[in-house]
């Protein structure tokens, strides 16, 4: 088994992994879906009733909790809100004290205070304590709030997986294929004239049987092959081309390097438990 | 009423993306005083690094309402 990584990007990677078979390829997409961890906002507190504040102008204004979107909705959104994640945190089962507490080492709490009128951003939520877990998107529109209303919310954040809900999923278009060849036969064609000036050159290997392209890295003119006649093509269905993205909480190479760590610990709490 | 902060289909974060889009979008309609194109409106998803279909339609089909709701407190 041989992974070589084609692009690297902080939130985006491809990669190619060479000599295994469709299922282990599946369980390492499924696991990249919905079992890497992050960090997202659980529980929400709003502050109802009046608000007194003395204003710019030296008077005193009174604001009302409230705003276009019901509570619930707010909450949802805050959720959503990618956070930076420290793999190193735990899992609230996993500490020691009961679930409806919260300690530093499973929770992050935020803050967050707007007055209208304005549009409250993810920018506004501010983390008490260690300001490294501020959102990385600082303009995610929350909500709106006319000149009447304010906005004055406490949040938890705690870790968890998308197993549990869409706000802990990391990864986005996870996905694989086969590697694929087409062998072109030597003819003269506008379309191959295209292809070798437009195509990336490493998809591209000219031999004395003909021409030889694969699809790993997209490229627009690979559809108009399917209109040539004698094109050959082979899928190779034990090489695995994967590409992925991330939120931003994590980067790409943190995420498959846990997926990976990830796969071993379930299978071999599977081989620990089976006794003869 | 205001864009939501996922992809439904693959949860990538498109709040972000929606407001760079609908800024381009205006910057167009100002400057050449016509609706961007089709092909203008794909060269603003490649640029902001929205791939997938299910991204754009988010964007594409979005309505703001909110700005309408705000006076009704």
């Amino acid at each position: 088994m041989k992974l070589t990584i084609m692009e690297l990007q902080d939130r985006y990677i491809r990669f190619e992994i060479d000599g295994i078979d469709y299922s282990i390829a599946n369980m390492l997409r499924r696991t990249l879906i919905n079992d890497i961890p992050k960090l997202a906002i659980k529980n929400v507190i709003f502050h109802l009733g009046s608000i007194q504040r003395i204003d710019k102008d030296g008077k005193e204004h009174t604001y009302n909790s409230s705003s276009p979107l019901f509570n619930e909705i707010i909450a949802h959104r805050l959720g959503l809100i990618p956070l930076p994640t420290d793999l190193n945190m735990k899992f609230r089962e996993d500490c020691e004290h009961p679930l409806d507490q919260a300690c530093p080492l499973c929770t992050v709490t935020y803050t967050l205070t707007k007055y209208g009128p304005d549009t409250v951003y993810s920018g506004d939520l501010i983390p008490v304590g260690d300001s490294s877990f501020a959102p990385i998107e600082k303009e995610i529109p929350i909500v709106k709030l006319n000149e009447t209303q304010a906005l004055l919310i406490d949040a938890e954040a705690i870790m968890g997986t998308a197993k549990q809900h869409a706000r802990w999923q990391v990864t986005s278009g996870v996905s694989y294929k086969y590697h694929r060849e087409f062998l072109i036969p030597k003819i003269e064609s506008d379309i191959i004239e295209k292809l070798k000036k437009d195509c990336p050159k490493n998809i591209i290997n000219e031999s004395d049987e003909g021409l030889l392209i694969t699809d790993d890295i997209p490229c627009k003119h690979i559809a108009s092959l399917f209109r040539i006649d004698g094109v050959k093509i082979k899928d190779d269905d034990s090489r695995f081309i994967f590409q992925f993205e991330t939120d931003g909480s994590l980067t790409a190479k943190q995420t498959l390097l846990y997926a990976i760590h990830r796969l071993k610990e379930r299978l071999s709490k599977i081989r620990d438990s089976i006794t003869v | 009423m205001i864009i939501p902060v996922r992809c439904f289909s693959c949860g990538r974060v498109i709040a972000t993306d929606y407001i760079k889009f609908r800024d381009e979008v205006e910057r167009i309609r100002n400057t050449e005083k016509r609706e961007p194109t089709k092909e203008e409106i794909s060269k603003i998803f490649d640029d902001l690094g929205v791939k997938r279909y299910c991204c754009r339609r988010m964007i594409v089909s979005h309505i703001d309402l909110i700005d309408e709701v705000i006076e009704f407190d």
